[in-house]
């Protein structure tokens, strides 16, 4: 069986990884002609994800342009995974995703951060956005309504429109904000979460009733932020018609996961993947390298039954950082890469705490990953590649505070878009 | 209930000095048998009392104590004799019996023992009996901290304290009980009184849920990490001993960890890979004229101090030393020893009037929560899934408290204590807040930055594994997701939120 996939063909490339990463490198791969078989152990980080793409937020004062404050971003910061991304490979990943994006679209670019309120009416910077959530951009907004479902316990107006009124943006005045409890229709059911609500959302009559509801309590707020629930594959014809009939420009907050913008992207890239031919095989949790002669020659695959051999040409290893269990930390504290043993770089040295007593530090632990060459391939003590047709993506890679940055889906983007790019370039 | 007119003043929220910070164990007095009969004995007639009063604060788990390959055989023999002596029932059941009902337990083990060990929510019981004292007229009053014991000539006449805004209040006093434990060497130096109090720090850790359904000790002389507790939807392993110069100090060594953690492997094999999901030292009160070396040792009993015998002060009375287990019993010898000094006889009830609540006797039972939620599955939100805490119990523990703090909730309703140690329910609960008790944007934030900080101080010491998972993906609900850290006016929150 080693040397040939499951389904008797050697694939071209395994990603191992369906967030972000794992689905730009495996979308870019397929299209481009490759066989490629993506593995997952669950549905992918990108379904908990807000779906904005943050490129670079913090630096850590507040990011106006990512795009122009990247060079000294590097300079301060020579591990980050952005060291490998210039300015010109950011703007192709970014339009390569926007091309990519078909039922609704995508706007901004790393030239300027927008502001967007959070959930708890922080105004975030963000670069590339969901067009159902730019127009929340409080840089263009003077006087908005804020609006809560009564069911969902996901989403506080009050403390996001209280919060947006305290938040003064530098150069500009802050935002008149008032909140808005709506109640819309049910069926009786007190405890309604997001996924249900985008469900809803996508039926014309129970948009209409609570846009009819909306129309109602408005006065003369020029916008109106809601919970990021406007439906799934039809999100913009659903949020066109929302705005419409409440008359006034809607735009979207998202909130916790699960989200209802991170499984749209998430739906829209699996589907690309398939229609380019690429495979996607779910509830399989990759564990080790499959090697020959000391060569990778695939991946090793547990599935509910039994272990199996995906071979490949190269490997994509996408499986994310802390949070998602690509790098675990046992109880003896001792860090390592979760599915090949790769070096691990970052980790506190001997007797140094990994975390620090205060929530808001910022912890040893936190930037510990693999490191990756320049052609995103992971490498050793000295500085070499451990397998040549062995990349990696996204969280994974060490040398980034990505929540604390705004980073996180800009870096999972362009070094997804780059590994990709790396194999393509082998295939020639 | 004996009629007097009282006052109630505890320097932070109730329970949160000691009496929060133990492991939920109510002895049997299996523990102390063989060493501090005394002791053993009277943690049996409270377990029987309180399993009275307290109904719905106890589950009624059973305890095992057993003989693992590192324990000494023959203490089995001893502590049967010494239960036997002292009246606590015991019954052996053979090993397979054992391991029937506790499939996790070591398969290695010898010999197996059966006690009524159960456990106890502390901070129910506690809310129980202010709520039982309120009843009768007691005056309470959380943060309110005793700044200075005032006296006329050799006779203390009552308590200066200071409120959380800082305002002080005199309380005049016919008498004054100090009730504060590890504390209360402070509290009597104020009265011009010398206690000596033996802090003797222990450490616990909470794994995300149970490991075992029945109270397990290893039956041996009592050491460190030898009791594993189920209670509620988590198990605690504990505990330690570590004498410490000040009784406010918590913290929390990686070799005490690791200490526990291997201690639990002994009890349960596999122990170290389970999810563990927080850790919390609490300080015990060990009264001792003379000091001993080392505070294990030193008797769990309690005493009473009439300080006009020892310091020649009046009105001013010290009850230190004891146990969770026998609070009713230190209250009851406290309040018998205030009638001596008043001039007045007057019988205790507290042993046999069912506190509010419990008046059905009925247990507490791990599934209450779940059929509470069925009840209205559809009426109400769920607001913590961890901890089953639905939204109109969540405003309503807030309005009668009258707190902007998540911690308070916290003791009451377990808000954040599950497996996600606050991800979900912190955010939800922060909005219902903002609304429920009319805050402003800056109070409802610095709410929830507050329990961010407090959750994360009971973590922060042993993350690895899943727990440390569940970390990130709170991290970047809060800072990737919603920002936290750039809420507005928040600035001076970070720099001087509490550790």
């Amino acid at each position: 069986m080693s040397g040939r996939a499951g389904d008797g063909r050697m694939a071209d490339a395994v990603v191992v990884g369906a967030g972000m990463a794992g689905l730009t490198a495996g979308v870019r791969l397929a299209e481009a002609g490759l066989r490629v078989v993506t593995v997952a152990k669950g549905l992918g980080s990108l379904r908990l994800a807000p779906a904005t793409v943050d490129i670079l937020g913090y630096g850590p004062d507040r990011v106006d342009s990512p795009a122009r404050a990247l060079a000294a971003f590097v300079a301060a910061h020579p591990d980050h995974p952005y060291a490998l991304v210039t300015p010109g490979v950011l703007a192709k990943s970014v339009n390569w995703l926007k091309e990519r994006v078909n039922t609704y679209a995508y706007l901004g670019d790393p030239e300027v951060n927008m502001l967007l309120p959070t959930a708890v009416g922080v105004p975030r910077p963000s670069a590339v956005v969901p067009e159902t959530m730019a127009g929340g951009d409080i840089r263009a907004l003077k006087h908005v309504a804020i609006i809560g479902l009564r069911a969902l316990k996901d989403f506080h107006p009050a403390l996001v429109a209280d919060n947006l009124r305290a938040s003064a943006v530098s150069g500009g005045a802050a935002v008149e904000a008032r909140s808005i409890m709506l109640n819309p229709p049910t069926g009786g059911e007190a405890d309604v979460g997001t996924l249900a609500f985008g469900r809803r959302f996508e039926e014309a009559a129970f948009r209409s009733a609570v846009a009819a509801e909306l129309r109602a309590a408005l006065h003369d707020e020029q916008a109106v932020g809601m919970p990021a629930v406007l439906g799934f594959d039809h999100v913009g014809s659903v949020w066109t018609e929302f705005q419409e009939a409440v008359g006034r420009p809607v735009f979207e907050i998202p909130t916790i996961p699960p989200s209802v913008p991170g499984v749209r992207l998430a739906r829209v890239l699996q589907e690309r993947l398939r229609r380019a031919g690429g495979r996607f095989v779910l509830g399989a949790q990759a564990v080790g390298p499959e090697l020959r002669s000391g060569k990778l020659v695939g991946v090793r695959i547990r599935t509910a039954a039994r272990e199996t051999v995906r071979a490949a040409r190269s490997v994509v290893l996408a499986t994310g950082g802390l949070a998602s269990g690509g790098i675990e930390v046992d109880s003896r504290g001792a860090v390592r890469e979760s599915v090949l043993g790769l070096p691990v770089w970052g980790r506190p040295s001997g007797a140094e705490p990994g975390f620090l007593p205060r929530y808001l530090d910022e912890h040893p632990m936190d930037s510990v990953g693999v490191r990756v060459d320049r052609r995103l391939r992971p490498v050793g003590p000295g500085g070499e590649p451990v397998h040549e047709n062995l990349h990696a993506a996204g969280a994974v890679i060490g040398g980034a505070r990505p929540w604390r940055e705004k980073s996180g889906d800009g870096i999972s983007l362009s070094t997804g878009y780059l590994a990709a790019g790396a194999i393509l370039e082998d295939a020639e | 209930m004996r009629g007097f007119s009282t006052v109630l003043v505890e320097r932070a929220d109730l329970a949160t000095g000691t009496t929060g910070r133990f492991h939920g164990l109510l002895h049997s007095g299996g523990r102390y048998v063989v060493k501090d009969p005394k002791a053993a004995q009277e943690c049996l007639a409270e377990n029987v009392a309180l399993r009275r009063i307290a109904a719905d604060s106890i589950e009624d788990t059973g305890g095992m104590f057993v003989t693992t390959p590192i324990d000494d055989p023959g203490y089995a023999d001893q502590f049967v004799q010494a239960c036997i002596a002292t009246g606590i029932p015991v019954e052996e059941i053979p090993v397979a019996e054992a391991l029937r009902r506790e499939p996790r337990l070591n398969p290695q083990i010898s010999r197996a023992l059966v006690v009524p060990d159960a456990t106890v929510d502390c901070w129910q019981v506690v809310w129980s009996t202010v709520r039982s004292a309120a009843e009768h007229g007691a005056r309470i009053f959380p943060y309110h901290e005793v700044v200075k014991v005032t006296r006329d000539g050799s006779r203390v006449t009552g308590a200066l304290v200071r409120g959380p805004g800082g305002d002080e209040v005199q309380i005049r006093a016919e008498v004054v009980i100090s009730a504060t434990g590890a504390w209360a060497g402070r509290i009597a130096a104020m009265a011009g009184c010398k206690v000596n109090v033996l802090p003797g720090k222990g450490i616990m850790v909470a794994m995300s849920h149970r490991l075992v359904n029945t109270v397990v000790n290893r039956c041996e002389s009592p050491s460190d990490g030898d009791i594993l507790v189920p209670i509620h939807t988590v198990s605690v392993i504990g505990t330690t001993d570590v004498q410490v110069a000040d009784p406010d100090d918590w913290s929390i060594s990686h070799a005490e960890i690791d200490q526990m953690l291997e201690a639990g492997e002994n009890l349960v094999p596999g122990f170290r890979a389970a999810r563990a999901l927080r850790v919390w030292g609490g300080v015990r009160p060990l009264f001792q004229d003379d000091l001993p070396a080392q505070s294990r040792d030193v008797t769990r009993a309690h005493a009473v101090l009439d300080h006009s015998d020892r310091d020649g002060v009046e009105r001013f009375l010290t009850i230190v030393g004891g146990k969770f287990c026998t609070f009713r019993l230190m209250a009851q010898d406290a309040v018998d020893a205030a009638c001596t000094v008043l001039g007045t006889q007057r019988p205790c009830r507290t042993a046999d009037e069912p506190l509010p609540d419990s008046a059905d006797g009925r247990f507490y039972w791990m599934g209450s929560r779940l059929a509470r939620r069925e009840a209205s599955l559809h009426d109400d939100q769920l607001i913590c899934e961890c901890e089953l805490i639905q939204r109109g119990r969540l405003e309503d523990a807030m309005v009668q408290r009258g707190t902007a703090n998540l911690d308070d909730i916290r003791r009451i309703l377990r808000l954040g204590m599950g497996p996600c140690q606050g991800g979900f329910c912190t955010f939800r609960a922060t909005g219902i807040l903002h609304q429920a008790m009319k805050l402003s944007a800056s109070e409802a934030n610095r709410a929830m930055l507050e329990f961010l900080q407090e959750r994360w101080k009971g973590v922060q010491p042993l993350l690895h594994g899943d727990q440390l998972r569940q970390a990130w993906l709170d991290n970047w609900i809060f800072q990737g997701v919603l920002d936290v850290e750039h809420l507005p006016g928040m600035a001076q929150t970070r720099e001087h939120a509490p550790v």
